[in-house]
């Protein structure tokens, strides 16, 4: 019986998370809203992860029923993300960790696909992992987690968040969920540059010219905010199936995980079933559950119960955090 | 002027040896950014952490001090919070 403790903070959510065995024994977060035109600052953000960190880990404790002589062993992100937020939740894992006598595992944030294979009860998944820092197609290769596809600029739920801003909508609960909302009553769709190439794609361009174009096009009447949102949503979705359809193919896989804030946007769904069903790819998993697919403690918590248990502990020296650390850097030892 | 190095040295109490210690170990990973110029050192003697900044410039050394004031009041109120009752 191992108990984990995750602590995630790597962008605008601060969660602490235990796991017990695969069970989520608590889960508690908060989430630092900033007013709608506004994107999250490292600095403010970091402020908002020390201000809630101590309430939000003693909740965890409670919530879980578990006093922390009981805990194995602490996890944290170490990275990818914010600077500053990413060490602000580090020092909180760093100083339980001493005051408990237990051993601290950094996990690799993009990791969380374990969470996502630990729910569906997918076994070799191809993966699309899609949030607001993160845009990766993904599949399991000896002892490795292989990039296939990634965006070359920025990420789809930055490109969606950033659209948000432009429209002014509220960033309560999330600028994505928002936008998911009026793409439901859109109906007029605004062709937009579509940028596959390869196994990758690229946001950057179409965020300019939707930013650019949306003003006047609201303004004259032409197409609804509600028109816009929908067609954003259409695009850089197709954008995203395109090449995890393409790398399902290359793996003879027949699951797709989805995993990241974006897989809770519901469009997902009937697009990705309506283009693997005519692969003939029959199974199909996605991760349904919103609070495990937002940033949370508990994947952070699962990750590190894995690693912990293939041997992996971090010396407290080394619990650094990184802003950039690949999917791909980390040696996957929990699995055949 | 800009060759001229500008230090500030803080010396922070703890009310035990130990949380010295743990407060020293949590503070101690990070480095400070390459690009700021700003080499931080830190010790513990008994119960008292030693800290100290050298810096380029009196804004960088600003920065570097007040970002570690930031960090040491949160692992400050987490030894409060979660340590030992003594």
């Amino acid at each position: 019986m191992v108990i984990a403790i995750g602590f995630e903070g790597s962008a605008n959510k601060l969660g602490i998370g235990i796991v017990k065995d695969g069970v989520v024994l608590s889960n508690p977060r908060h989430t630092y809203i900033t007013p709608p035109g506004q994107g999250f600052l490292p600095k403010d953000t970091a402020k908002h992860h020390r201000e809630h960190a101590l309430d939000i880990l003693q909740q965890a404790l409670e919530e879980a029923n578990v006093k922390p002589e009981q805990i194995d062993v602490v996890c944290y992100t170490k990275g990818p993300g914010m600077g500053a937020p990413l060490v602000s939740t580090a020092l909180v894992a760093r100083t339980v960790a001493q005051l408990w006598n237990k051993p601290i595992v950094a996990v690799n944030h993009c990791i969380d696909i374990e969470m996502g294979r630990l729910i569906t009860g997918a076994q070799n998944p191809t993966v699309l992992y899609v949030s607001g820092g993160n845009t990766q197609v993904i599949a399991y290769s000896e002892r490795c987690y292989r990039i296939f596809g990634e965006t070359i600029d920025i990420a789809v739920g930055n490109c969606l968040d950033r659209f948000a801003r432009v429209l002014k909508l509220s960033n309560d609960p999330s600028p994505g969920y928002n936008i998911e909302q009026l793409a439901k009553r859109g109906s007029k769709f605004l062709e937009m540059p579509y940028a596959v190439k390869g196994m990758d794609v690229s946001f950057s361009g179409l965020l300019s010219y939707i930013e650019e174009k949306a003003p006047s096009l609201i303004a004259s009447n032409e197409y609804t905010p509600e028109d816009l949102c929908f067609s954003l949503q259409e695009t850089v979705f197709a954008m995203l199936i395109e090449i995890t359809e393409r790398a399902m193919a290359h793996c003879n896989s027949e699951e797709v995980l989805i995993v990241g804030g974006v897989g809770c946007e519901y469009r997902f769904i009937p697009l990705l079933v309506i283009s693997t069903s005519a692969n003939g790819v029959l199974m199909f998993y996605c991760l349904l559950y919103i609070r495990f697919c937002i940033d949370n403690g508990a994947m952070i918590a699962q990750a590190g119960w894995e690693m912990y248990r293939s041997g992996a502990v971090t010396p407290l020296e080394e619990t650094s955090c990184t802003q950039r650390y690949r999917t791909d850097e980390v040696e996957v030892t929990w699995r055949n | 002027m800009s060759a001229s190095i500008i230090t500030a040295n803080l010396e922070i109490p703890f009310p035990t040896d130990r949380e010295a210690e743990i407060a020293h170990g949590s503070l101690s990973v990070d480095k400070e950014p390459k690009r700021g110029g700003v080499k931080k050192t830190m010790t513990v003697h008994n119960n008292i952490m030693h800290i100290h900044f050298a810096a380029p410039e009196a804004r960088l050394l600003r920065v570097s001090i007040n970002s570690f004031f930031d960090h040491l009041k949160l692992v400050v109120e987490t030894l409060e919070r979660f340590g030992q009752p003594r």
